[in-house]
């Protein structure tokens, strides 16, 4: 999180968004609930979403490769759409968004 | 090449049921490496044996199993079959690719390719020992489902050998179009119609046992594209637990995320959420499934075995869940599976059935199929105490089954409304809503078989969950590109005998090393592309032959007239829109606007046309 941006929310220059995370598949036992709300100053991105989700290594290391790369067998929608084609961990984050965290699967 | 290389047994066996003759050929050295195996191998040989106008219930069609030079190694999912056939169902090729123990057991008798042709004059089985190969009568079998069947052959035929089953049951005995063929009692070949040409030659089964084993020639090669396929399957979560743990239909809820999840005949893809949670793989894990399993040296393990009260079975996969399911707005999770256990048992293909019952469904609450027509079963949307016995009435063709047991295009054009079935080229569109997915409905449109997820191009993969393979899924730029490489993915992996799931972990890479292995042949990634290349424009020609045109590439009017709500927006796939995606799909494959492949693209892919 940027000093500044951190700095204006915690002066009250900025306000609150809730944002709704979903977890499916094995992602749920991983944080151990289907739904979440978290709230988030505005101006966040779905990276600092994350790292507020992430809070162990075995959650970081699901979410996460490399530290700072989305692991790509990790699919993350913002309102039914895959972020990985829409600015990935830099997609700003509005009031209301929904999230979903799933894997990459398939079936027949 | 002057003989066969190695990974083949250089054999095909070809039985005629019309005189009973049963003969031996020497596989052509030349299309083993030209076709690979499988898909590829199976297409060409039926294609130099079929007369593409005729007709697919008679005596004429030819109905090739072929195997790959992988069979018999130890590659992962390598035990998988391949049968061609033309379709009762759509008049296409039929390509139908299945996993279980058969194909591998069939292999080990010595031969690469089974082609049947003729019709026997009453119902007989065909016997495969390693050194003899008979034609028996099985009238004592006629009747019985697929897993009595089974049972009932399945005491060994050669001392110490376990044989494995092929079969019908009663739906392919009666010609159902959309009938399966069954191996391992629960895996089948489900889709075309099979099962119906099995029937119209009065074929029963096929018994097969025997132990021989094939050479690799380069051990080094293969074995490191062995250890690379392992390794890079136990990283990807989906093939390393997921579809171990929640099966196929752990799909159901991220399908329904995405506004892709079938409902009430696709009119749209509105589902509660917790109804779609009743069908969920998770809910299926907690309430039905006994075990997790696999087919033949499967290391992913997706099959269910599942029980309801006292009665056991497999399934349900995602495509059976949703079709018999939400798509005919029904949630009851043990319902759906009895309905699986009953398709499976009497010879049904489930997507099929699924949708031509959804069809029905639709034709009713719109006053179109009458209750009188519709003999006192109410056929209402969500009506789950139907399914059971309209799965017995289809496989029995007893009144109203043998109307829907053509199918629901045939079905809904009985009522001069063939609008109202949900397929592409007859065949019904499986689990994934088109309007969801500008790749997915190309996928169906442009599949030589028939709307079909698997051989369609897998594109819900491609569209979502693909990383950096991932392709926007209403991009008409780059659907038709994206979906030429996925359909030639499928192709490779069906030509050599594999399954669709092993592309979670990798795609061609580890294949090419243990095929150039156990061949000694220089198989490349680039040398499979080209390999696919070859085998769909096959595919197209005897499509063209067989007089369809790229007219038979179009979804249903239902997608380009009514919308859908896609993440807040209304979704509809415009006929302009999929005219422009199919013309792209021909270019991108070097055909002509109208899907003809080019004299020069024939040429350059050595594909020779049959004699005329």
């Amino acid at each position: 999180m940027s000093g500044l941006w951190r700095a204006r929310f915690l002066h009250g220059e900025l306000k609150n968004m809730k944002i709704k995370v979903r977890f499916l598949a094995y992602f749920r036992d991983l944080f151990g609930e289907r739904e979440k709300e978290v709230r988030l100053p505005e101006g966040a991105h779905l990276r600092q979403l994350l790292e507020v989700l992430c809070d162990s290594p075995e959650r970081r290391a699901q979410v996460f490769v490399e530290e700072k790369k989305l692991n790509p067998h990790a699919v993350i929608m913002k309102n039914g759409r895959p972020v990985q084609s829409s600015g990935g961990l830099d997609a700003l984050l509005a009031d209301g968004d929904v999230i979903a965290v799933f894997p990459y699967l398939g079936g027949g | 090449m002057s003989s066969v290389p190695s990974g083949y047994h250089g054999k095909i066996l070809e039985v005629d049921l019309s005189s009973g003759r049963i003969d031996t050929v020497s596989l052509d050295p030349d299309l083993a490496a030209d076709y690979l195996g499988g898909r590829g191998l199976g297409a060409r040989i039926f294609y130099d044996r079929i007369n593409p106008s005729c007709e697919p219930l008679g005596p004429e069609n030819v109905l090739v199993v072929a195997t790959s030079p992988l069979i018999g190694t130890n590659a992962p999912t390598a035990g998988r079959g391949h049968m061609v056939f033309k379709s009762p169902l759509t008049g296409s090729i039929g390509t139908s690719n299945c996993g279980g123990t058969w194909a591998a057991v069939f292999k080990s008798t010595g031969f690469d390719v089974l082609v049947l042709r003729g019709k026997a004059s009453a119902p007989v089985m065909i016997d495969i020992k390693p050194d003899k190969v008979e034609v028996l009568p099985a009238g004592h079998l006629w009747g019985l489902d697929v897993h009595q069947t089974t049972e009932a052959l399945s005491s060994a035929n050669e001392p110490g050998l376990r044989p494995r089953i092929l079969c019908i049951g009663p739906a392919g005995e009666n010609k159902v179009r959309f009938a399966a063929v069954f191996n391992d009692k629960d895996r089948p070949y489900g889709r075309g119609g099979g099962g119906a040409v099995f029937g119209s030659k009065n074929l029963k089964a096929i018994r097969v046992s025997g132990q021989k084993k094939i050479q690799v020639q380069d051990k080094e090669k293969y074995q490191a594209g062995l250890d690379q396929a392992y390794y890079l399957l136990k990283q990807a979560p989906a093939t390393k637990r997921l579809l171990r743990e929640l099966g196929t239909s752990g799909l159901v809820e991220l399908i329904n995320l995405i506004n892709m999840l079938p409902h009430r005949n696709f009119q749209d893809t509105w589902h509660r959420e917790e109804d779609v949670e009743k069908v969920s793989g998770e809910t299926l894990a907690k309430k039905l499934l006994e075990r997790a399993a696999g087919c033949y040296l499967c290391p992913i393990g997706c099959q269910r075995h599942t029980r309801v009260g006292d009665k056991k079975g497999e399934g349900p996969e995602y495509e059976t869940m949703v079709m018999i399911g939400p798509d005919c707005d029904i949630y009851d999770l043990e319902a759906i599976t009895r309905a699986n256990y009953a398709c499976n048992e009497l010879g049904v293909d489930t997507i099929s059935f699924g949708g031509t019952l959804a069809c029905a469904m639709e034709l009713y609450e719109s006053g179109i199929l009458t209750s009188k027509d519709a003999e006192g079963i109410d056929f209402r949307f969500g009506n789950s105490l139907i399914l059971e016995e309209v799965v017995r009435r289809v496989a029995y063709r007893q009144g109203i089954g043998d109307k829907l047991a053509e199918g629901s295009y045939r079905f809904a054009s009985g009522f001069s409304r063939p609008e109202y079935s949900m397929t592409v080229k007859k065949q019904e569109i499986p689990a994934y809503e088109p309007r969801a997915s500008f790749t997915q409905a190309l996928g169906y449109m442009t599949c030589p078989s028939g709307a079909c997820h698997l051989k369609g191009g897998y594109a819900v993969s491609l569209a979502f969950f693909g990383g950096a393979k991932e392709i926007p899924r209403f991009s008409l730029l780059q659907s038709p590109i994206g979906i030429r490489n996925m359909h030639n993915l499928g192709i490779i992996q069906d030509s050599l005998g594999v399954c669709r799931f092993t592309g979670f972990a990798f795609s061609t890479e580890p294949w090419a090393r243990m095929v150039s292995g156990v061949t000694g042949l220089d198989f490349s990634t680039a040398r499979l592309e080209e390999t696919a290349n070859r085998i769909a424009a096959l595919e197209r020609l005897f499509n063209l032959e067989a007089g369809l045109t790229s007219a038979d590439d179009l979804l249903p009017e239902r997608f380009s007239r009514e919308p859908i709500v896609v993440a807040g927006e209304g979704k509809i796939i415009s006929r302009e829109d999929q005219e422009k995606m199919r013309r792209d799909y021909y270019l991108a494959r070097g055909w002509d606007e109208e899907g003809k492949p080019t004299p020069s693209l024939l040429k350059s892919l050595r594909i020779k046309k049959r004699n005329p």
